[in-house]
């Protein structure tokens, strides 16, 4: 609760927080505010911004821009929330493995985490999505996969600090089981900073699948702010609003996430948030 | 002024020192109303548990308090200045200059990539004027090394602070603090990280610095045993209100107040009395044989790994109901030695045998339950509990493992906490929410939470305050009677392994120097090492110390009037 209390106190992070919650009601409220579905035609191509009762302008078919960024948002939250829960417990699981048990399996493990870090995580996601259909799960999956080897990192440091501490030796000699120590003594101490970086890596996954979709391998059947830029990029000289705007959500979207990971990550760090006090 | 009325104007006095606390702490002043003086070639001692304000009086002194902390009102004259009236500039004189400062832990007050010949150099440098030559700086280094009593002053200057020991490291410290020949030398808690024969030596040293510059000394410590052995003056603090002060003899054989009684009977001593023999029972219950344990330090690539021997052939036995204290300096392996019969550290060879079986054999589910009977309490009461688990669990959680149902459990665990002494509403509170003595308390219900036959404790009370630290080990006596436990008592205070124990080993580097019962250990020691650990115990001459009486064959009184 404390933390919490902290985090009301926290400029940025709060910030960050309320710009997310925006975007959050956006993506929830758009099918009311926009009955029409984003990919149908409703008025001339190219309509500029303020014309035919289009806010943000149409695109090259003439499909409401207001919408597709409206409706964009939830495609954006949900993969990107989906996904870096998907690399925490990827990661999560490796890295705790890895620093809990250590010698081989830590070896084997790590030199595993380093093979997809020294891959660039776009040209393998590109790869994956390219081998697999492209449909939500897929892309989710895709991301996460990518995501998890600082995740991974992170959790190992966090299990090998912890790993030796004497209350995670009291447990065991009080015939605790392995699984019971994992789980009800050294991750609980180790959460913090995990999920300052998994709120991190949600802003990291947004902008991969924005990449994915505007090389065109995004799900064809979800209207997303990737596959909108990806789509306006060819006219932008002379149609601007059909890239700018979903551009910027992409902009705020992430912008508003990073903030409010790092207020997280001030909150949850005793050391910085005693500073503060 | 002549030079007798030099040496009765003090060098440091604090009038009615009061330094307020930021609102929202425990109290509204970290210290109320503190007037003392330390005259020159005096050594005062400024003596109080944790959270007495001691430190915070050494910090004003130099005007070294955090920013949210400010003197109050009173004032503190060090050398005829007030610290908090001076610019920057002459506050910079003064620090080092005039006023010199020694810390706990001189690993952390020294810079690590900085050859320790340089730092002191830097420190009569940046005070000297006009600026010395380098030829003289160099030689007066030289002075200061051999001042401290630090060998081969040329080898050592060049060193880096990871290369010298914990005594080398305090020695360069003073050194650096006797570069500008202060008038008053400020020690806080300057032997607490160090081993007892190290600690009497730093002592001697600082009191003969003193002697030969006349110099004012303000030594901070918990210790009733080195200020017997220092002190000129005592200031006894509490909660940041000056309690008691006077001389020695006046604080320390005749307290006034009730406080400074209770601290000074907290105070461990020997108790050889022989009721206790009569309890050890010929039955062994823990055998160890031939322990042996080489750590193995990684260097470089080309460097052969550092070994550090912790157990050298270690074998004792451990009787039932039975109290064995095993003492010795950092390193010495004590420390290992308990983890390793815990399963904790692997050993390289030897076994140990307990219940007929070797615990070195056991593995998964039989070692589970073998554990349930050896119970551990480490030193650290503030590392030893998961901070994100109630109090109740952290006791309840091993008869759980064990099969016991959650509610007979948390039932149990409720009794235990009233049985070490705290309230049962404690079950449901987190560990941050109580003091070390407390937490220790907790440790203790929670080892004994699986009825084990025998208890280790590793430095049980050496992170506590003395008067917790009696009642810690007076709790500890009681439930080793109660529940008819052994106790493994690992310590390097022999104060309180006479004051526990019935049988005491010796280490020293992995081996065992000595072994024997408590009384005779201690009074007639025969290893040149045990001799010199006793010799070592603050305070011996003053409080009743094992090996005073017997050994000089006196009686404790007629020593008193002398």
């Amino acid at each position: 609760m404390d933390a919490v209390r902290a985090f009301l106190r926290h400029p940025s992070g709060m910030v960050g927080l309320v710009v997310l919650l925006i975007v959050v009601i956006t993506a929830i409220i758009a099918p009311i505010v926009f009955p029409v579905s984003p990919w149908e035609m409703v008025s001339a191509p190219f309509t500029p911004p303020g014309e035919d009762g289009l806010l943000l302008g149409g695109d090259t078919l003439g499909r409401d821009v207001a919408a597709g960024v409206a409706y964009g948002a939830r495609v954006s939250l949900v993969i990107g929330i989906a996904s870096a829960i998907a690399a925490m417990v990827i990661g999560v699981t490796i890295g705790a493995i890895s620093g809990y048990f250590g010698g081989k399996i830590d070896l084997v493990l790590m030199r595993m985490t380093e093979l997809f870090q020294t891959i660039p995580a776009f040209v393998l996601a590109i790869l994956l999505v390219a081998t697999f259909n492209p449909s939500l799960l897929t892309i989710i999956l895709t991301i996460g996969a990518v995501s998890w080897p600082p995740l991974a990192r992170l959790t190992r440091a966090e299990f090998l600090r912890l790993r030796n501490r004497e209350f995670v030796e009291a447990a065991l000699c009080q015939g605790e089981g392995t699984l019971r120590i994992v789980l009800g003594h050294i991750l609980p101490n180790a959460i913090s900073p995990i999920l300052v970086v998994t709120s991190l890596t949600v802003a990291t996954a947004i902008l991969l699948e924005s990449a994915l979709s505007f090389m065109g391998l995004g799900d064809p059947n979800l209207m997303s702010w990737g596959f909108m830029i990806g789509a306006g990029r060819t006219v932008i000289r002379n149609a601007w609003w059909m890239s700018v705007f979903p551009g910027l959500a992409i902009l705020i979207t992430v912008l508003a996430i990073n903030l409010f990971g790092e207020g997280l990550s001030d909150v949850l760090n005793p050391r910085v948030s005693r500073r503060r006090s | 002024m002549n030079e007798a009325m030099q040496a009765k104007v003090p060098v440091l006095s604090a009038e009615n020192l009061s330094i307020a606390l930021p609102e929202g702490g425990d109290r509204p002043f970290a210290v109320e109303n503190v007037s003392f003086d330390v005259k020159p070639n005096e050594v005062v001692c400024l003596v109080g548990e944790s959270g007495s304000g001691k430190s915070m009086i050494a910090h004003a002194v130099l005007s070294l308090l955090p920013k949210s902390i400010a003197v109050a009102s009173g004032a503190v004259t060090v050398a005829r200045q007030n610290p908090t009236k001076l610019d920057r500039r002459a506050l910079r004189r003064l620090r080092g200059g005039e006023a010199a400062m020694i810390f706990q832990e001189p690993l952390s007050s020294l810079n690590p990539l900085k050859r320790v010949g340089k730092q002191i150099e830097e420190m009569i440098l940046s005070h000297q004027r006009p600026t010395p030559s380098a030829a003289e700086v160099h030689e007066r280094v030289q002075q200061l090394f051999t001042q401290v009593g630090l060998p081969n002053p040329k080898l050592l200057e060049k060193s880096y602070p990871f290369e010298l020991s914990g005594g080398q490291r305090q020695r360069v410290m003073i050194a650096m603090a006797m570069a500008n020949r202060p008038a008053l030398l400020i020690a806080d808690e300057p032997t607490t990280a160090l081993d007892v024969t190290t600690q009497r030596q730093i002592l001697r040293l600082i009191d003969d610095l003193r002697r030969d510059r006349g110099m004012g000394v303000l030594l901070i410590t918990h210790d009733f045993g080195v200020v017997a052995d220092v002190a000129d003056r005592v200031v006894v603090l509490r909660h940041g209100k000056v309690v008691e002060q006077g001389t020695v003899e006046e604080v320390l054989r005749h307290p006034k107040e009730a406080y400074t009684r209770e601290l000074i009977d907290a105070v461990p001593k020997a108790r050889l009395d022989d009721v206790r023999h009569k309890t050890i029972r010929p039955e062994s219950l823990l055998e160890v044989v031939g322990l042996h344990k080489t750590f193995r330090v990684k260097r470089g690539w080309l460097q052969p790994p550092r070994e550090v021997v912790a157990a050298d052939g270690i074998s004792l036995t451990l009787h039932e109901g039975e109290t064995l204290a095993v003492v010795g300096e950092s390193g010495s392996g004590k420390s290992t030695l308990g983890r390793m019969i815990m399963r904790l550290t692997e050993p390289d060879g030897g076994a140990i045998r307990f219940n007929g079986q070797d615990l070195r054999q056991l593995r998964g589910e039989a070692l589970r339950q073998a554990r349930k009977q050896l119970q551990i309490v480490f030193q650290d009461p503030f590392a030893s509990l998961d901070p994100r688990q109630k109090v109740g669990d952290a006791i309840a959680r091993g008869p759980m493992a064990y099969g016991t149902s959650r509610a007979e459990a948390m039932e149990q665990a409720k009794k235990l906490l009233v049985r070490v002494g705290l309230n049962v509403v404690a079950a449901d509170r987190y560990p941050h929410e109580f003091s070390g003595g407390q937490r220790q308390r907790i440790c203790i219900a929670r080892a004994l939470a699986l009825k084990p036959r025998v208890l280790i404790a590793d430095e049980a009370v050496s992170a506590l305050d003395v008067s917790v630290q009696a009642q810690v080990l007076a709790l500890l006596a009681e439930l080793r009677q109660e529940m008819k436990l052994a106790m493994i008592f690992i310590t390097h205070d022999l104060r309180i392994a006479a004051e526990i124990a019935d049988r005491v080993i010796v280490l020293r580097k992995g081996r065992i120097v000595e072994e024997g019962a408590t009384a005779d250990v201690f009074t007639a020691p025969q290893a040149a090492y045990t001799r010199d650990l006793l010799d070592a115990i603050p305070g011996r001459d003053f409080f009743d110390q094992p090996g005073f009486a017997s050994a000089a064959g006196k009686i404790p009184t007629a020593r008193m009037s002398s």
